[in-house]
């Protein structure tokens, strides 16, 4: 028996001749807060409602904590979660929307006030236990959620999008508020956004999801770092995409051919001279010199064709070797109008390589 | 009271006198002939030659009680009234949640159906739902009489059970499933809380159009089913102007008990869409 807390096998959700989940695939373990992203669309909702119980899945099986509860009415789950809307009852005060689960229960008075008000507490809604949900802001409202939740002590806590009903300030607060509780409780959670800056915040992984499947399972950092296809790589961030095939490979390097310019890079398992790839600069990681600067490995040099100002940041679009564009932002502090010419250089580690078509 | 003072305010201030004189005169207008029907209701001797009665009496009540029969009357109505309400809500709360929460082919043409009795002209479509009543030997019962009410009832019922189940939000029952609840305790503690100012609001509309109803009333009645405006139209046809004065002041005493109840309780349009959340 491994540690997994849930686990989706092969689940299929068609609806019609949409496939929702394509035979996905997932193990959370415990007390792991695992993220599902994507673009809308993906398949991460329809996973989310598999799980609890509100659409069946038409193949595979779901286990939760070791039992299979793919035909497990949802109530009997055993679930907590926190909706996108807040889904609070919005004819009860909040003290009895925080202890409905309690009293679906049947636990006894005094000891379901005792919860409740330790719930509340964990979310810092102290005094707010007469309250309607329509008197409260959203971020209260979502603490109310999140206090519902967890008052019964869930085997897993489920998050669909908490924090997209929320002004961008109160997100990120929210952010670290959530990771907070969830650490501390030590419960498993599954998180489902598609907003990966919280997705690389809060997780302590991370689950691409692209049309119904598993694209890419890791760290948030395996995942920003190493992307394993141009979707993820995509989704996860802005980034320069360009076209090469490999002329040489020299054990843990190699160089790549790209629009006329020579660019070394780590090498890739399997991969040989001859082999086309595709490679990933992220804009802000390309480092922009003065045109006088040394040259050296991964160095070239560019015309600038168009500067934004954003702020902390410049915004750049460079072209540069035969007719290649390159987006890059670099510190606001040196800027470069267009027309300048500048040399640029690739961190070596940086630059990401993947097998192309 | 409160449009008085503004009217006398309005004067006061020399503004808006214009508007205020219409808005005025328009609800006296509209009061008047209710107000000619209370005076009569009460006066003796008068033949409307003065502005006022010569004489106050609350005989003509008594006579209406006595004569007209009115407290058999009363109960026709209201057992009438309480069957039509009870059907219409019955019925407008299964087509209200089909319409409010079900994505159904063809939803568009079904309400325009169901809405025609309301549309084509009462008395054409009382004549029909006599015809078929004689056939079925519904006239002269309370379920007879009760059922042609449901047919202007129900789609009230249907109408305002609608918004309120499309006001229910699919996400808070889940919510409620994801935290234990089963179906029927999702019901008990969840559905029926949101949706019962839907329904109150459903009743209270069904039984004043029941209430009211004349003239499907007229075609399905008999001798056993008098209801009140009825009553009040035959004592017409008799002829005697102050007993029915008195029959129409008494008919409308629980309307304006309704009216009042509404009034202070809850806004109607807040009991139609019941609780949205936040």
């Amino acid at each position: 028996m491994t540690d997994a807390m849930i686990e989706f096998r092969d689940v299929t959700k068609r609806y019609g001749s949409l496939v929702a989940n394509d035979h996905f695939t997932l193990t959370i373990q415990r007390g792991e807060l695992m993220t599902l992203l994507g673009p809308s669309g993906c398949g991460k909702t329809t996973a989310l409602r598999c799980l609890t119980g509100y659409i069946r899945p038409d193949e595979g099986r779901i286990f939760l904590d070791g039992k299979d509860v793919t035909e497990l009415p949802t109530h009997q789950r055993e679930l907590g979660m926190v909706f996108q809307s807040f889904a609070l009852f919005p004819h009860m005060m909040v003290q009895d929307n925080v202890g409905f689960p309690l009293m679906i229960r049947n636990l006894p008075k005094d000891q379901r006030q005792k919860m409740v008000a330790e719930a509340l507490r964990l979310v810092r809604l102290e005094g707010y236990e007469t309250h309607y949900p329509r008197q409260l802001s959203g971020g209260q409202q979502q603490r109310v959620g999140l206090a519902r939740a967890l008052v019964y002590r869930p085997k897993v806590l489920l998050l669909d999008e908490p924090l997209s009903n929320l002004d961008a300030k109160l997100r990120e607060e929210m952010r670290f508020e959530i990771k907070e509780v969830v650490t501390r409780l030590g419960i498993t959670a599954m998180y489902v956004t598609h907003d990966q800056a919280e997705a690389l915040a809060l997780s302590d992984r991370v689950a691409i999801m692209n049309r119904g499947r598993l694209e890419q399972l890791g760290t948030p950092e395996e995942i920003y770092e190493k992307p394993q296809s141009r979707f993820v790589a995509e989704f996860i961030g802005l980034s320069n995409f360009l076209e090469g095939q490999v002329q040489a490979v020299d054990r843990d390097t190699m160089a790549v051919g790209v629009g006329g310019l020579q660019v070394t890079v780590p090498a890739l398992p399997r991969i040989g001279p001859g082999h086309k790839v595709l490679l990933f600069l992220r804009p802000n990681e390309i480092e922009l010199l003065r045109p006088d600067a040394p040259a050296g490995m991964n160095v070239f040099d560019a015309r600038v064709e168009k500067a934004t100002y954003l702020g902390d940041t410049m915004d750049y679009r460079l072209t540069l070797g035969q007719g290649l564009d390159l987006r890059v932002q670099s510190d606001a502090q040196r800027r470069f109008g267009p027309g300048a010419q500048v040399r640029l250089r690739f961190p070596r580690v940086r630059c990401w390589a993947i097998p192309g078509d | 009271m409160t449009l008085m003072k503004a009217y006398l305010r309005g004067l006061w201030e020399g503004k808006f006198i214009l508007g205020y004189t219409l808005l005025l005169s328009l609800t006296l207008f509209i009061a008047a002939p209710f107000l000619m029907i209370a005076l009569r209701s009460v006066g003796k001797g008068w033949f409307g030659r003065l502005w006022l009665p010569p004489q106050l009496t609350l005989d003509w009540y008594r006579w209406a009680v006595e004569v007209g029969n009115i407290p058999e009357v009363m109960k026709n109505t209201l057992i009438i009234g309480a069957i039509a309400v009870i059907v219409s809500t019955v019925i407008g709360i299964f087509a209200g949640w089909a319409f409010g929460r079900r994505q159904m082919p063809g939803k568009e043409v079904l309400m325009a159906i169901i809405l025609l009795p309301r549309m084509i002209p009462p008395i054409t479509y009382a004549l029909g739902v006599a015809k078929i009543f004689y056939t079925l030997e519904l006239v002269d019962t309370y379920l007879g009489v009760a059922m042609a009410h449901v047919s202007v009832c129900a789609p009230y019922a249907i109408l305002v059970l609608s918004a309120t189940f499309e006001g229910l939000d699919e996400r808070v029952l889940e919510a409620a499933g994801v935290c234990g609840a089963n179906t029927i305790k999702r019901f008990i503690y969840v559905v029926l809380p949101l949706i019962l100012p839907g329904i109150l609001a459903s009743m209270i509309f069904s039984f004043t159009h029941s209430y009211n109803e004349f003239t499907l009333t007229l075609l399905t009645y008999g001798p056993n089913t008098v209801t009140l405006p009825i009553r009040t139209y035959l004592a017409v046809g008799d002829g005697y102007w102050e007993i029915t004065s008195a029959m129409a002041v008494i008919m409308v005493v629980p309307s304006l008990l309704i009216l009042a109840m509404i009034q202070r309780r809850a806004k109607p349009e807040k009991l139609v869409g019941g609780f949205k959340g936040v």
